[in-house]
């Protein structure tokens, strides 16, 4: 039983509202810190609108969020990068126009050292990146724009880092590998909630998981616990 | 029928008609200064209706308004002093001439962006402005031309004072009918949806670009009737009106008065044209007060004072309700019998394309027949939706052909291939929210095409295409369950009614194939039960239906064959069963090897 | 009058030109829509300039434009901020063609606001520094001309290291892409959009000091220089920086050209009437339209 007392990022009957469809009904869970936590669930059950809210890109209809032990419901986007949650989207959403290096250094707020510090952190993790830096970012292949995108995250030193689906349109080498950073990065303090698809590779690296089910939490269990039962398997397929 | 559904049925016409009355009474007390201004007011109302073609009905920003109000004026004014003309043969050769140049510049940038648009009729309008100013011989130059005669009808004079003022505004109410005709037609409606939703009308057979070129050329005709109007109240034509203050008033009043409305055209330019008289002090900032006005209206009230006046009288007397609907739909097309079983309807051979080095769709083949309902399903990012939008001619595809019974319609657009049988559904039913569900789906009823711009020369209410693309619409709510939304105004409905009606929409155009985007998303379960017997229904008359849908157990039972997708290529196609036991799919959906 | 001559007005010209376009592109980019009042804020940035000579006590010494251009920099600043929030900012959500005509009405308030406080009548910018032209080749060179082209080098070679080589600039353009990425790393867009249109009309105002020495100012200048800048930024390639500068001195050289063999009015015909050509043959321009741009 996760104490909330100690948690990073809490839910309580958080709802999201798009028109009169319901995405996300009353959720609530609780994300320990220097985890990671994976969000199951097939299309459509609400992964994505779980993050969305989390970062304060959607309304929501009820309840509260609370990071590191301060109410940020009504927070703005910006305000919540700022305290230290960061955000990769569905389909990485790199700057086109700007070089891959100006995209990692756009996203930290600090002084240029610590900028350098970051950024060095940045390129141990995804040595594939270097040779990259100067072309823009349009012209990076579909993993290596995934690669960047995480790194933009990271330079903002994040406590927590969201991630929505980050191995769609990646060959399963590249997946394999950067789930590998993933979890590193819990290690060295850097929470992960981390919403995918692809239900076996997150389980992986997870110590806990969350399955949705059309807005609704139909399973909170560790990571092993839920590989450990084949029907949630075809829930996520949603043939259950 | 009580008192407040009558009233609600007449919309704020009540209203109008006051508001013209008391004009009326003021035009018979007013002295000739004051009746001057009347009817230079009623020059301008017919510059605004003809301004509400192309940017209230279309959406397009034309800056050339004022250029055709100009050309109008000096057409009309040359050919009455220097080759003698009257009236009657001055205006038609005023409108002719602002129609012909419409159509030159219209056929020229129409199909560029609006910014591009917008630029080119604002070179257009300068241009003119400059040849005015230049060419002394022909226009006076700078100080104009004095002396332009009042309005001659063959040998009869119209005496300045109340009689051309009278003149002036009974053109202006031959233009308003003519406007109304156009607003209240299934045209007017397919235009609605157009500027609205172009996508969703774009699936409804709506999109042939002589739309936009009729509305520009109605526009100049308007404008330059407005024009010579006006030239012949004045008295004199210069430069001034050629100028861009010119464009601005118009869009002033158009903004202010209501660019959607026929009364609001009158409204704006009566409006405007009184205000500096009434605040005499403040004569020379009266333009700074309309550009302060215009900025308050495009935030605040973006369907000026007419809609502000219409969404009043809604809120208290309630939305109209259509009388729905008496007359049958001709039987023929109805009953018509379903093709044969086997007949393929709609076939996609060797599918591609490719965003920018991501290739979406490599290799895509896959058919539907007649009376078949084919799931797609396929993890996000798989190419579901791509497919759709190139069978339904959004996309252009880089690679293969779309035949549809056998023909190839892989350069068609989407548009056309509506008209020819392929209908389309989007995720989020997109309806146009000032018309009612009845009106949604008519237009979308084979009657409403270009050759039916003719309708609006008929009077009020004698649209008999538009009667009975009502009764086809009413049908076709009837068969999917909706026939007590059909008086509803588009914006009350909910989330399942909109899908019904989207739903409605697909149908009354007797479509060949339907493709349908995650049509049960955000539906009840018992909606959703409704829904499958809905759909096995339609196959039944001989419609191949392609469903996309995340929900395996709405689509596992409901579907006869599944095509499964993974990064843009088909994984699996065969019966529901037994693509949802091919272990390929299953790795495609959880990933690593199947739990 | 020689050919070099013309070249060395038209540069000039070119130059005033570069710092409206390049104003009118920058508000383009981060915001996605066509500020109609660009032009209007050069004609406002002329009179800013002789409103603010008049308020500087010299002693009976004219003020020259150099001493004047910072404040009227930061008073264009200033209206670009006014116009964010008022035309922009409320609309933001809205269709684009909902910012052009919310612009056009604060060109419109412009215009009329100038005529009513200074009347219609022509006035005229101090030069930025007094003194005789320069005379050298068998050219004669004002000094002015040489201030124009002096100030928007330095002003453009400003800008570019501001958008390449620091945070801000990145992050100007990060906000200009994709504002809702933009905001989820913590950029704060809304304020970033305001800057956009501050530096935008600080640029159209200074502009219109320079300018308005050479040529007079009258509240209904406005118009001419927005429609140049939209030309020059139409042929350059719409949402490009460089296309801009580009179309703005191929705008100017047309101009000056045209204008030695027919009289102004008529040059300024035969440029539209090249701008049309231009639309209907190549209208994405010379730079092409950078990709993924709105409006």
């Amino acid at each position: 039983m996760i104490h909330a007392a100690t948690a990073l990022l809490r839910f309580q009957h958080v709802s999201v509202r798009y028109g009169p469809t319901l995405a996300l009904e009353k959720v609530s869970f609780v994300q320990p810190p220097r985890s990671v936590v994976a969000l199951l669930g097939p299309n459509g059950a609400g992964k994505s609108s779980l993050l969305k809210a989390a970062m304060g890109l959607v309304p929501t209809t009820n309840g509260s969020i609370q990071f590191a032990f301060r109410n940020i419901t009504e927070e703005a986007p910006e305000a919540r990068a700022r305290q230290g949650i960061a955000y990769v989207p569905e389909g990485r959403r790199v700057f086109a126009g700007l070089t891959a290096r100006e995209n990692l250094e756009v996203a930290a707020f600090a002084s240029r050292a610590e900028r350098k510090r970051r950024f060095d952190r940045v390129l141990a993790l995804f040595p594939q990146l270097e040779p990259h830096l100067a072309r823009r970012a349009w012209q990076l292949s579909g993993g290596q724009q995934q690669m960047l995108a995480i790194g933009r995250a990271l330079m903002a030193a994040p406590t927590l880092l969201l991630l929505d689906e980050p191995s769609l349109g990646l060959a399963p080498v590249l997946v394999e590998q950067l789930f590998a950073r993933i979890a590193s990065l819990a290690l060295e303090g850097t929470g992960v909630l981390l919403a995918e698809q692809n239900a076996a590779a997150a389980l992986a690296v997870a110590g806990r998981a969350i399955v949705l089910r059309a807005g609704h939490v139909v399973a909170d269990d560790t990571a092993a616990a839920i590989r450990a039962r084949p029907e949630l398997a075809e829930s996520v397929l949603g043939t259950a | 029928m009580n008192a407040r559904s009558i009233l609600a049925a007449a919309g704020p016409a009540p209203v109008w008609v006051l508001a013209a009355a008391a004009v009326a009474v003021y035009g018979t007390l007013a002295q000739s200064y004051g009746l001057k201004l009347l009817a230079i007011a009623g020059c301008y109302t017919l510059a605004v209706l003809g301004y509400q073609f192309v940017f209230g009905r279309i959406g397009a920003l034309s800056l050339a308004q004022g250029a055709f109000f100009g050309l109008g004026a000096y057409t009309s004014a040359l050919l009455a002093l220097k080759l003698g003309w009257d009236f009657a043969r001055t205006l038609p050769a005023a409108i002719a001439l602002a129609v012909a140049l419409a159509a030159i510049v219209g056929a020229s940038v129409l199909r560029l962006g609006s910014h591009y648009f917008a630029l080119a009729t604002l070179a257009v309008a300068e241009l003119l402005h400059i040849l005015a100013v230049e060419w002394l011989r022909l226009t006076g130059g700078g100080n104009g031309l004095p002396g332009v005669p009042g309005f001659r009808l063959f040998d009869f004079t119209i005496p300045a004072g109340w009689p051309a003022a009278l003149f002036v505004w009974i053109v202006v109410a031959m233009g308003a009918l003519l406007a109304m005709n156009y607003a209240a037609s299934l045209y007017g409606d397919g235009s609605r949806l157009l500027r609205a939703h172009p996508l969703a009308a774009a699936s409804a057979g709506i999109g042939e670009p002589g739309r936009r070129m009729a509305a520009f050329l109605l526009s100049a005709a308007f404008g330059a009737a407005g024009g010579a109007l006006y030239v012949h109240t004045l008295g004199v034509v210069s430069p001034e009106a050629l100028q861009f203050d010119v464009m601005v008033l118009i869009l002033c009043m158009t903004v202010i008065g209501g660019r959607n409305a026929v009364a609001g055209a009158a409204l704006g330019a009566l409006l405007l044209v009184h205000l500096p008289e009434w605040f005499r002090a403040f004569e020379q900032w009266a333009l700074f007060a309309y550009g302060a006005g215009l900025l308050v209206c495009i935030i605040a009230a973006p369907e000026g004072i007419a809609g502000a006046v219409e969404a009043l009288w809604r809120r208290m007397f309630g939305p109209p309700r259509v009388a729905v609907l008496a007359a049958p739909a001709p039987p023929s097309e109805m009953a018509a019998p379903p093709p044969a079983g086997d007949t393929i309807v709609l076939a996609a051979q060797a599918l591609g394309i490719a965003f920018g080095g991501n290739r979406a769709l490599t290799g895509a083949t896959f058919h539907i027949r007649a009376g078949e309902i084919v799931g797609l399903i396929g993890p996000n990012g798989s190419g579901k939706t791509t497919l759709l939008n190139l069978l339904s001619g959004f996309y252009r595809p880089d690679l293969g052909r779309v035949l549809l019974g056998g023909h190839d319609v892989t350069a068609l657009p989407a548009w056309r291939r509506a008209r020819l049988g392929i209908a389309r559904s989007f995720q989020h039913a997109a309806l146009a929210d000032d018309m009612t569900a009845l009106d949604n789906v008519a237009v979308a009823s084979a009657e409403c095409g270009p050759a039916r711009l003719a309708n609006i020369l008929r009077l009020p209410g004698r649209d008999r295409r538009r009667r009975q693309a009502r009764a086809r619409a009413f049908a076709a709510l009837e068969a999917v369950g909706a026939a007590a939304s059909a008086g509803k105004r588009g914006a009350d409905l909910g989330t399942s009614e909109r899908r019904l009606v989207e739903l409605a929409r697909a149908l009354v155009a007797e479509p060949k194939v339907m493709l349908l985007d995650e049509p049960a998303a955000g539906l009840s379960e018992a909606e959703k039960h409704a829904l499958q017997s809905l759909l096995r229904g339609l196959a039944a008359r001989g419609i191949g239906i392609v469903i996309v849908d995340h929900g395996m157990p709405f689509l596992l039972p409901l579907a006869d064959r599944v095509v499964c997708l993974d990064a843009g290529a088909i994984l699996a196609a065969g019966t529901p069963q037994e693509v949802a036991a091919d272990p390929a799919v299953r790795r495609a959906y959880l990933g690593g090897a199947a739990p | 009058m020689s050919w070099a001559q013309i070249l060395v007005d038209g540069v000039a010209l070119g130059a005033a030109y570069a710092l409206v376009a390049l104003g009118f592109v920058l508000v383009l980019n981060a915001a996605g829509a066509v500020n109609f009042a660009q032009g209007d804020l050069v004609m406002a940035g002329g009179f800013a300039a002789i409103v603010l000579a008049s308020l500087v006590p010299l002693g009976g010494i004219a003020v020259p434009g150099l001493v004047l251009a910072p404040m009227v920099a930061v008073a264009g600043g200033l209206a670009g901020w006014l116009v964010a929030e008022i035309a922009y900012r409320p609309l933001r959500r809205r269709p684009p063609v909902a910012v052009f005509i919310s612009t056009i009405a604060v060109g419109i308030m412009l215009q009329h606001g100038a005529n009513g406080l200074f009347g219609a009548s022509e006035r005229r910018t101090p030069p930025m520094m007094a003194g005789e032209p320069f005379a050298f080749a068998g050219l004669t060179v004002s000094r002015q001309s040489l201030a124009i082209v002096a100030t928007a080098a330095i002003v453009i070679l400003l800008l570019h290291l501001l958008l390449e080589r620091t945070q801000l600039g990145r992050r100007l353009r990060a906000a200009a892409e994709d504002p809702d990425m933009a905001r989820a790393i913590g950029i704060p867009v809304r304020r970033l959009t305001a800057l956009a249109f501050a530096l935008g009309a600080a640029l159209a105002a200074l502009a219109g000091l320079l300018l308005a020495n050479v040529y007079f100012v009258t509240p209904t200048a406005g118009l001419a220089f927005m429609l140049k800048a939209y030309i020059a930024v139409t042929i350059g390639g719409w949402g490009s920086l460089r296309g801009a500068v580009a179309g703005a001195f191929l705008v100017a050289l047309f101009e000056v050209i045209a204008a030695r063999l027919l009289n102004a009015s008529l040059a300024d015909a035969l440029l539209y009437a090249a701008l049309l050509a231009a639309l209907l043959l190549r209208p994405q321009g010379l730079f092409g339209e950078a990709a993924g741009r709105r409006a």
